[in-house]
């Protein structure tokens, strides 16, 4: 009979060996996949003989002996030539030995050599096989080794390459497995009980059932779309340098923009508050060289440095063809960015402290803040600059490259496109500007040509190009779908294609109103959202001219109709100044409904956005008192005991007696001197008033006994001991 | 543990005057001795099985009989025996061992179970029938039976049905270092039990064993005892768990456990301490469980270790 037994314990021990070395082996996987490290099935089979070795009981010196020629073998086998048996190789791997060992003082990772690496791997192989034997021989418990797993997994599925799909669904089954048996071994010792054939195939049956349903029931059930994008591409572009074939997610404001796509994630964060007579969008730094995945900026020449009293030393406008109306704004900036923001037309920057002074790179058109001669990020400065009002009749002078009159080397830099720029981009922007003569025509051909032809603005569903994808291509003849870079970078590389100079300009839109400030000026806080690009055209007769092909965004720019017949009413950008408070639409959806005639499902709407606005609040609100009552229960130790001596300080009734008791052993209960089940009260007591080092619970117990196993209370006898129950409670404070 | 009564602890400290430490197997055998039950003393020889039962009788100034079983004693010899008298030409009854108050029943499990069960009967039913007359035996009718358990030879081991009549079951054990040397210190003077003097006459002890009757067990207590009852009989180790009569046996012996602590309501901690020796020897084994070496005293202990204490009054 013991004998049966004995040969069903080994079946059972076998099974858990066999458990965790399935375990052991998906730790194993990923590194085969992730790292280049080869013949991943000598340590798999290393790790088969540690625990075959612990499974058959093999003394340990024997057992360490195996696990060492295993190891010496194999390092030989890969490493070194000659006979195993000639030992000569082993004087090399001992001097290697050395060596990696005085690299390791010197922290020198990188100069460690395979040999070393692989012993060191096989060493924790060794001491991961001894855990696992631990955990589940002696221990028998798994969980955390089961979790870790777990995790291990996720994250490589999330933040490699490597995919778990198959890895999560063997590890569950494992998991679950092991640990149902360890169950089950643990309460065959607790409880004694028979460990016979009948009784694991008891256990055994429920557990392959259970493992099996739930395991079938997750594969084959629906699963929730992943909550963020995945990262994977991101992290792969980002550590491959350049942009081959990935983009990634984009974030405010960034200095790279040489791989564009991917999604745009959203940021509350302020970053700039400012203070401006009218609205108008923040320029940090343009660009010119278009890749086919982002843009560059053409080698810079050195930056041109200037104080607070110098003018800006870019002029972006020529005179002659527009009106100018000289403004300053205040701008306080909340990061601590080296650079400054800065409408087009900026003249001077001063700041209060006269020692500031800037550079600006010419390329870049970035404006650095300097202090004593180092880049310093400056909290408050104030901007003066020229709102141009431009004259249309001037724009429309120009009609083709060759009349401009501009420079080969300004054109060559500002109508540069990439060879591998497709040709039905070209195709198009022929298409787009065929009827149109002049540049200005062109450029609002262009500008409008977004508007409609089913583009659509979206942050989150933006495609990444690949290899052989251009960003511009991608964008205007495949997704159709995309932010502000997708636009921006489009209207370029069409209008570069028809010959018409532009840039790509990046900074901020105006932002959020806020209200009037004291200075009478108008405030707007600017957060990483309002992050933001946009075109600028050249026109020989009147300098840069923004455009904003973006759906939904408008860049208030003043146009001077001063053109007499020529169709006004086509080109619809406000003359007047914008309303006070429109709240500037981020995504197309968002249109702004000026109606003002009332009607019923206005009101609907009215009120079904009120209630989504109302749903978050309401979802947040509840967030919060779900955290606070988290909070308070956790500390209930603190306050509880104070409730307590308060509500029953008015409990008169000697009835509140049995109430009060049964709250002081719940309340110790929580202060950590636990009752166990089994313990009587008397002995309880006996224990409480050792800790305490008082009399108080063995004369309170007394009295609670004779209540309850005598079935008499005393009369008066709440009011004797309450001060008893009140002590102790209190002592549960400290 | 609380105060004792006063009586009981003149008693216990009678007893004490010739028995070195076992207080717990005094106050056990007095639990006994007022709840009208009878002990089964199990211990090898030597370690003063009856000289405790004899500084209780002692104590008591109740009738001592001791009764030594060997395998060819006789119904007859325990219970006694009709002699025809040709004087009076009539049989005579002449009163066996059995009819005493308190008795010793050395080695129970050396006789004959017709012997065995003569006793018994007389413990269960506090009458003898001898020749068709039915003598009833003295109140108060206390048994001290003692088996040897390493002795298996020619032995009669008492069939488990039979067990149950024993209220408790319990071991002496061997005294510690200091308590034997005290043994020899005595031994060296002539043994102290023959000065013993009575502390308690027969009709106080009566009055006493009356008055353990209104020792109050709640509901509570009582739902206690039927619970511990009830989890010996699913343990997983055991073939036959406690019966009805002792869950009977458990309360009686708690009651008179109360009382000795001048208690009139019994405790938990009272049916605690008492379970293993009122119940242990009630239940029987698997023989699985005997295999891997499983006593009924460590399933006693499981299951009291298993049910909760009441600390709230059973609500009806």
């Amino acid at each position: 009979m013991t004998e049966v037994k004995k040969k069903h314990e080994t079946m059972v021990t076998l099974f858990l060996y066999l458990l965790g070395f399935l375990l052991l082996w998906e730790w194993l996987r990923p590194v085969d996949e992730l790292t280049n490290t080869g013949n991943i099935y000598i340590f798999l089979g290393f790790l088969f003989l540690c625990l075959a070795i612990s499974f058959s009981k093999i003394r340990f010196l024997l057992g360490a002996l195996l696990k060492t020629v295993y190891i010496l073998y194999f390092i030989h086998y890969y490493y070194f030539e000659g006979s195993f048996f000639q030992f000569s190789w082993f004087s090399q791997f001992l001097d290697d030995f050395i060596l990696n060992i005085s690299y390791s003082f010197q922290m020198e990772w990188t100069a460690l050599t395979f040999v070393f690496r692989s012993l060191l791997f096989f060493i924790l192989l060794w001491l991961m096989a001894y855990l696992i034997n631990y955990w589940l021989i002696i221990r028998r418990q798994i969980f955390i080794f089961f979790f870790m797993t777990l995790v291990y997994i996720t994250v490589l599925d999330t933040f490699t390459p490597y995919e778990a799909d198959g890895a999560i669904v063997r590890t569950v089954v494992v998991g679950f497995g092991v640990m149902g048996m360890l169950t089950f071994q643990r309460l065959v010792e607790r409880e004694a009980i028979g460990k016979g054939l009948a009784s694991i195939r008891k256990w055994g049956l429920p557990l392959f059932i259970m493992i099996g349903a739930s395991v079938a029931l997750g594969f084959g059930g629906p699963k929730a779309a992943p909550i963020w994008p995945d990262p994977v591409p991101y992290l792969t572009s980002y550590s491959e340098d350049s942009g081959a074939g990935a983009g990634g997610q984009r974030v405010g404001y960034g200095t790279d923009d040489t791989s564009l796509g991917g999604p745009f994630i959203g940021d509350d964060t302020v970053v700039y508050e400012t203070e401006v007579d009218q609205r108008h969008y923040w320029r940090v730094e343009t660009k010119d060289i278009y890749t086919g995945k982002g843009w560059e900026v053409s080698s810079s020449d050195d930056p041109i440095p200037f104080t607070q009293n110098e003018v800006f030393p870019i002029s972006s406008f020529n005179q002659e063809g527009l009106e100018v109306k000289e403004l300053t704004a205040n701008v306080s900036s909340v990061r601590n960015y080296p650079h400054i923001i800065y409408p087009l037309g900026l003249k001077s920057v001063s700041t209060e402290n006269i020692s500031n002074s800037f550079r600006v790179n010419e390329g870049l058109e970035k404006v650095y803040t300097l202090e004593g001669g180092r880049t310093a990020s400056l909290e408050e400065y104030t901007v003066s600059y020229d709102i141009p009002r431009y004259s249309v009749t001037a724009m429309k002078a120009t009609e083709s490259l060759e009349a401009s009159g501009l420079s080969q080397e300004f054109l060559y830099r500002y109508t540069q496109l990439p060879e591998t720029l497709p040709q039905r981009v070209k195709d198009l922007a022929l298409e787009i500007t065929g009827e149109q003569k002049t540049w200005f025509d062109k450029a609002r051909a262009v500008e409008k040509y977004f508007g409609m032809n089913g583009f659509t603005y979206d942050q989150m569903d933006v495609a990444i190009p690949g290899a052989e994808d251009d960003y511009v291509d991608q964008f205007l003849f495949e997704s159709l779908k995309g932010y502000c870079d997708n636009y921006s970078t489009s209207m370029v590389v069409l209008l570069r294609s028809v010959g018409i100079p532009s840039r790509w300009v990046k900074g901020y839109t105006e932002g959020e109103y806020q209200g009037p400030t004291e200075s009478g000026k108008r405030g707007y806080t600017i957060t990483n959202n309002n992050a933001h690009s946009w075109v600028e055209v050249y026109f020989p007769e009147v300098g840069w001219v923004p455009f904003e092909p973006t759906q939904g965004f408008s860049s208030n720019v003043q146009f001077n109709f001063d053109e007499t017949s020529q169709s006004s009413t086509d080109v619809e950008t406000p003359e007047t100044e914008e309303q006070p408070d429109v709240k500037k639409p981020e995504t197309p959806e968002e249109t702004v409904s000026s109606e003002s005639s009332f009607s019923w499902k206005g009101l609907w709407d009215n009120i079904v956005a009120g209630m989504v606005e109302h749903w978050k609040k309401g979802l947040l609100l509840l967030g919060i008192m779900v955290v606070l009552a988290f909070i308070a229960y956790k500390l209930r130790l603190k306050w509880l005991p104070y409730v307590l001596v308060l509500v029953f300080r008015f409990r008169k009734k000697d009835d509140d007696f049995s109430r009060a008791y049964l709250a002081l052993l719940k309340q110790l209960d929580r202060y950590g001197i636990k009752r166990k089940d089994h313990q009587t009260l008397r002995d309880y007591a006996d224990y409480v008033d050792f800790f305490f080092s008082s009399k108080d619970m063995g004369t309170l117990t007394s009295q609670y006994e004779r209540y309850v196993y005598k079935g008499k209370l005393e009369e008066g006898c709440w009011d004797r001991s309450r001060e008893l129950w009140e002590n102790l409670i209190k002592k549960t404070i400290a | 543990m609380s105060q004792m009564n006063p009586l009981i602890n003149r008693i216990l400290q009678n007893i004490e005057k010739v028995m070195i430490g076992k207080r717990n197997v005094a106050e056990l055998s007095l639990v006994a001795l007022l709840a009208e039950g009878h002990v089964l003393l199990e211990d090898v020889p030597g370690v003063g099985k009856t000289m405790m039962v004899r500084a209780l009788a002692r104590s008591v100034s109740a009738e001592f009989r001791r009764i030594q079983f060997t395998p060819d004693l006789l119904p007859s010899d325990v219970t006694g025996v009709s002699i025809y008298n040709p004087k009076e030409l009539e049989f005579q009854f002449r009163p066996g061992p059995i009819m005493g108050n308190i008795i010793l029943a050395d080695e129970i499990n050396r006789t004959s179970p017709k012997t065995q069960s003569a006793l018994l009967e007389g413990m269960e039913e506090s009458s003898v029938t001898i020749d068709g007359v039915t003598h009833k035996l003295d109140r108060p009718f206390f048994v001290m039976a003692t088996q040897n358990p390493i002795e298996y030879e020619g032995t009669y081991p008492l069939p488990e049905a039979q067990l149950d009549r024993f209220l408790l079951k319990m071991r002496m054990g061997y005294p510690d270092l200091d308590e034997e040397m005290e043994v020899l210190s005595r031994a060296e003077k002539r043994s102290p039990i023959a000065e013993l003097q009575p502390v308690i006459d027969l009709e106080e002890l009566r009055e006493l064993q009356e008055e353990i009757q209104n020792v109050i067990v709640d509901d509570t207590i009582k739902r206690y005892i039927v619970d511990i009852s009830h989890r010996t009989r699913t343990h997983s180790s055991v073939y036959l768990g406690a019966s009805p009569r002792g869950s009977i046996g458990l309360m009686k012996a708690a009651q008179a456990y109360a009382y000795m602590h001048n208690r009139d309501y019994v405790l938990p901690d009272d049916v605690q301490y008492l379970a293993p020796y009122v119940l242990a020897h009630r239940i029987i084994l698997k023989s699985e469980a005997k295999f891997e070496g499983i006593t009924a005293e460590d399933v006693m202990a499981r299951v009291v270790e298993r049910v909760p204490v009441p600390v709230k009054r059973l609500v009806k």
